[in-house]
């Protein structure tokens, strides 16, 4: 019945133009400018970029906070996801959904929130003066801390929703097998659960990672303008000092990321299954 | 073990949801400047809010165009699911990868790139060129959840439909949009919620005059220290909250995220 391709792809056409015409070559057109030189094609935009103590401050920050925060959320979201899977079918759903829910709320929302906290006459700082253990206010926002914390809380439900699909569709019998065996908790999870639920940590891996280093609204609001990282620092080039070719090899940058974060963590997944 | 895994889920529940409370909270200041704790109770920021004209303003762009990019991209993304999973055409593998592609190129460069290469050089207009930067955003979205829901749906009723001497087009309407009708809502609900919430995209789509929502508050918050923003912001988690309390009780949306 459906052998007809050419009505196949006439089903196809207007999404498939619609993405080319109106976001891949507009895209393509800004990431070639990253190349151009005032004599031709060459990197020296990028070697320019690279020049600047500031530019490379910035992008190791990005990389760094991506590392730091994919690798906490990792570890608790093992915890939690093992903890929900635990829990009854009824108390499961509840969970998750509160999981979901801050996905679904707006990202400045949740990100101010985070003002009202660490701020001057935030939370923290009210307490810390009140009992006497600091003078004047501590000065916690517009860190990479404050970024740090932002970020996690942003991203941490990505982390944990693949991890739960993935420990629910773990064999039921493998743990209390090896505990029977007599592994301790430490070796079931290195030697078992681990490598049995790799591509979950995976896909949540390259939704936090690359999450974070595209960040925008956290940085923004809990860096301003002297802590940045790679989007905020494009945002600034251009609308501070019209510098298209720092936004072009920003862009460059960013997608290169991407799509070597998505591939490297794909050829881990999919490697050798199995401890050794 | 047991004990060690709910006091860390206890915790970590504790800090995703805890800031909302916190920022509800200090939205009902009666004070001056934001502060927690607030300095008495009163509802005069959250009133102050409904008079700040550029909410207005952008709230009703937000909404609007959160309504019309999810539309269109369903409108050309069911379709598209739909060829790609029964007709498998030629160079299928290709289509699927250009499709998801707005995906994988971060937000901020697609609103840059549209503002210098379309806005600039073709005279599109602000508005147009936000709606058209949201719609491609939005496709991946709608073609992925669409698709999902189709792969569930059997091919055989179709079939028989036509068998039955339905037209392929009265099959579409009569036999699969029924069945696909929560996917559809559920891309219908995600889709104006990323549309509503967005940032990077709309970032340099943005001036004097045309602003979303959330950019406007990111404008105001640089320069007002007042608990107005913090009042919004409970407003909007409280929103976001209703909606996803609604499409989880008729759709369970968190299957589809």
């Amino acid at each position: 019945m459906f052998q007809d391709r050419r009505l196949g792809l006439a089903l196809l056409a207007p999404a498939t133009l619609f993405i080319i015409l109106g976001f891949l070559l507009p895209v393509a057109i800004l990431l070639s400018g990253a190349f151009q030189t005032p004599t031709g094609w060459g990197i020296s935009s990028f070697t320019e970029f690279f020049a600047k103590p500031l530019h490379r401050e910035v992008f190791w920050r990005t990389f760094r906070l991506g590392l730091y925060v994919t690798a906490i959320s990792a570890v608790i979201g093992y915890a939690v996801a093992l903890s929900i899977v635990d829990a009854s079918d009824k108390g499961k759903g509840r969970l998750i959904a509160t999981l979901v829910l801050p996905l679904m709320i707006s990202p400045v929302a949740r990100t101010y929130a985070w003002v009202v906290i660490l701020g001057k006459t935030g939370i923290v700082n009210q307490f810390l003066t009140g009992a006497g253990i600091l003078d004047t206010p501590a000065r916690i926002l517009f860190s990479e801390t404050a970024i740090f914390i932002g970020l996690i809380q942003l991203f941490f439900p990505l982390m944990v929703l693949p991890l739960i699909s993935a420990l629910e569709n773990l064999p039921r019998d493998v743990v209390p097998a090896a505990r029977m065996l007599g592994a301790n908790w430490l070796q079931v999870f290195w030697k078992v659960i681990l490598p049995l639920t790799r591509e979950g940590l995976v896909v949540g891996g390259t939704l936090v990672f690359v999450g974070s280093l595209t960040a925008y609204v956290t940085p923004a609001i809990l860096g301003g303008s002297k802590v940045l990282m790679l989007e905020t620092l494009l945002y600034q080039r251009v609308s501070v000092a019209n510098d298209f070719a720092a936004a072009g090899v920003i862009a460059i940058i960013l997608i290169a990321m991407s799509i070597i974060t998505n591939f490297v963590l794909k050829r881990l997944a999919t490697a050798r299954k199995g401890g050794k | 073990m047991r004990i060690a895994g709910q006091t860390i889920l206890f915790l970590v529940l504790a800090f995703l949801i805890g800031p909302f409370i916190l920022i509800c909270v200090a939205g009902l200041s009666g004070g001056e400047t934001l502060a927690f704790p607030p300095d008495g109770l009163s509802l005069r920021w959250v009133a102050r809010v409904f008079e700040v004209d550029s909410f207005r303003a952008t709230f009703t762009v937000s909404i609007t165009l959160g309504i019309g990019a999810t539309l269109l991209a369903l409108l050309i993304g069911v379709p598209a699911a739909y060829g790609l999973e029964r007709y498998n055409p030629p160079g299928a593998n290709a289509i699927r990868n250009i499709l998801s592609s707005p995906i994988i190129v971060p937000g901020i460069i697609v609103g840059l790139a549209l503002l210098r290469h379309l806005v600039i050089p073709m005279g599109v207009g602000i508005l147009p060129a936000l709606f058209i930067g949201h719609t491609a955003l939005l496709i991946p979205y709608a073609v992925r959840i669409v698709s999902g829901s189709l792969m569930n749906l059997r091919v055989d009723i179709e079939e028989a439909a036509v068998l039955l001497g339905a037209t392929r087009l009265q099959s579409f309407i009569k036999v699969v949009l029924p069945n696909i009708r929560n996917g559809i809502m559920a891309a219908f609900i995600i889709g104006f919620i990323t549309s509503f919430n967005q940032v990077p995209v709309s970032l340099f789509l943005t001036g004097p005059g045309v602003s979303t929502l959330p950019i406007d508050m990111m404008a105001y918050m640089e320069f007002n220290y007042d608990p107005s923003i913090a009042a919004l912001s409970g407003l909007l988690a409280l929103m976001s909250l209703l909606i996803v309390m609604v499409a989880e009780k008729l759709l369970g949306l968190s299957r589809y995220v």
